[in-house]
């Protein structure tokens, strides 16, 4: 069974995406919900095969047009509930189908 | 005995290895599987080479632009610059620098679990870079072995601790809540930007308001603009230094291809760098949150510039135009007038994350009048630090600091370095 993989993506792929994907592992934990988060820039991400992509308001344009996988938008990475709001459909969706 | 020195001497000396170490330590304390464990430690310190060999593409593809300044400007080249290099200086003293990592993280801990001050830094790649800015002035200040420690721990402890907290007043006005503050070498031309939008803006107008084209898109990656700044400005260079541009970038390639080539090596190793540092990261940052929520639970992270984005990403725009307009002004002004000692260079990554964030802090201060003046300034400033900066680390990292400068690593360089130069330390 693969594991799902999700990417957090920010200009650098090295800061803020890491405090998204800590605060994705941490809704996913609750859940109880088994996933993969790893951090990427635009670059990457849109060459790196995944199941979900989180991303800010400034960068989707970019990737949304490049990718065929859901492209969740946080303006506050680090508000949890916002990213519960959105991103928790996806989130229990995709890792019960696999 | 034998075993402690193999450690001291052998392990801790190569910064992959004791990076790893560190990641080690902290998947074994979350109690992760044997199978992340491993990958988790090998990941860290493959990162680790693959960084040292991003900075050393990096600065390789700013050599030769450099000369042909030094050229262009008839720059005083009896004492050329000859550093030890980013790369080099990361495998000689990266255990100084983890060690300085580790204990100035723990310092900020403590400080924010018995004071008021209660930010943490959790921007792991600024913690590595500062620590790596501080050993070096403790290098280039003659200190050696535990002199070197004790000084790069306290030097980094007090960045850490206390300038996330100087910034995290303008912070508020943009996000309006209290939630993060920032970790990032921008605070200081960030609350430059603040004051003068604070005194000269109007809040009535933000950049938020205005209108940027989509076709503008592209902008907002970092590698592509950086790749096409530096190949514009080897061919500008190129084409002022007329005929000696052959010699002078050592090249028989045509001008406009080689520049193109420069550009998007530059890029590339930008990109190798990141995926070094995202790699050498993964692991070790969360183990240091998870420290931090153990202990501290009310604590105020001090994070990554782009966090602050999302709130204003017109104003990163609008700042990095305007920067590069500016700067580039300076830069040509303070070679013609012979300001500096040394070249220095157009600095795309800081005109786009440190005054892109001392854009939105301008616009949360002074709306977008505040924005412009704030980056504008940050622009002409930004040279000024880098120039001075480039002297105080001219046998070790200099060639990082012209690259990555112009922000508080080259203010905290000229502070420290002229500090221990008045007490007659270093040569």
């Amino acid at each position: 069974m693969p594991k799902v993989k999700i990417l957090t993506v920010c200009g650098f792929g090295v800061g803020s995406s890491m405090v998204l994907k800590m605060k994705i592992d941490e809704i996913l934990k609750q859940y109880n919900l088994a996933a993969e988060v790893i951090t990427a820039d635009i670059g990457t991400a849109t060459s790196t095969p995944c199941d979900l992509i989180f991303t800010s308001k400034e960068l989707e344009n970019n990737i949304r047009s490049k990718v065929k996988v859901p492209v969740v938008t946080i303006v506050n990475f680090i508000n949890r509930k916002e990213i519960e709001e959105k991103g928790l459909a996806f989130l229990e969706q995709l890792c019960r189908l696999k | 005995m034998a075993v402690l020195n193999f450690f001291i001497n052998q392990i801790f000396r190569e910064a992959s290895l004791f990076l790893g170490i560190i990641a080690l330590v902290g998947l074994l304390l979350q109690r992760k599987s044997v199978s992340d464990i491993m990958k988790g430690t090998f990941k860290t310190i493959i990162g680790v080479i693959i960084l040292t060999q991003g900075t050393s593409i990096l600065c390789n593809s700013m050599g030769p632009l450099s000369n042909a300044f030094t050229s262009l400007f008839k720059m005083n080249s009896t004492a050329p610059l000859n550093p030890i290099g980013t790369d080099k200086f990361i495998a000689q003293f990266g255990s100084q620098i983890g060690i300085a990592m580790l204990l100035a993280f723990l310092i900020n801990v403590l400080i924010a679990k018995f004071t008021k001050i209660k930010n943490i830094f959790l921007t792991g790649h600024h913690l590595f870079w500062f620590a790596f800015i501080f050993v070096a002035l403790g290098v280039e200040a003659g200190l050696k072995g535990s002199g070197l420690m004790i000084m790069s721990t306290i030097l980094l402890a007090i960045y850490i601790t206390f300038v996330p907290a100087l910034i995290r007043p303008f912070v508020r006005a943009v996000t309006g809540d209290d939630s993060f503050t920032l970790g990032h070498p921008t605070v200081g031309l960030s609350i430059v930007s603040g004051i003068l939008g604070k005194y000269l803006g109007n809040k009535s107008k933000s950049t938020e308001d205005i209108k940027v084209p989509e076709s503008l898109d592209f902008m907002r990656e970092i590698t592509i603009i950086s790749s096409m700044a530096v190949f514009l400005v080897y061919l500008v260079v190129g084409l002022m230094v007329g005929g000696k541009a052959a010699a002078l970038y050592n090249t028989n390639k045509n001008l406009v291809v080689y520049s193109l080539l420069q550009g998007v090596l530059f890029g590339a190793g930008l990109t190798i760098l990141l995926t070094g540092v995202r790699m050498m990261l993964a692991e070790i940052i969360p183990a240091f949150k998870g420290i931090s929520d153990k202990l501290i639970p009310d604590a105020i992270p001090a994070l990554d510039c782009p966090i602050i984005f999302p709130y204003a990403p017109n104003a990163v725009l609008i700042g990095f135009i305007v920067s590069m307009i500016t700067s580039i002004i300076t830069m040509i002004i303070c070679a013609k007038a012979g300001v500096f000692a040394y070249a220095v260079l157009p600095l795309t990554i800081t005109c786009f994350f440190e005054i892109g964030t001392a854009a939105v802090i301008g616009n949360g201060t002074g709306g977008a009048r505040g924005a412009i003046i704030g980056s504008g300034v940050a622009g002409i400033l930004m040279i000024f630090l880098v120039g001075f900066s480039i002297p105080f680390l001219k046998h070790t990292v200099s060639d990082f600091i012209i690259i990555f400068g112009g922000n508080d690593f080259s203010l905290w360089s000229i502070i420290v370095g002229a500090i221990t130069k008045f007490f007659g330390l270093g040569a």
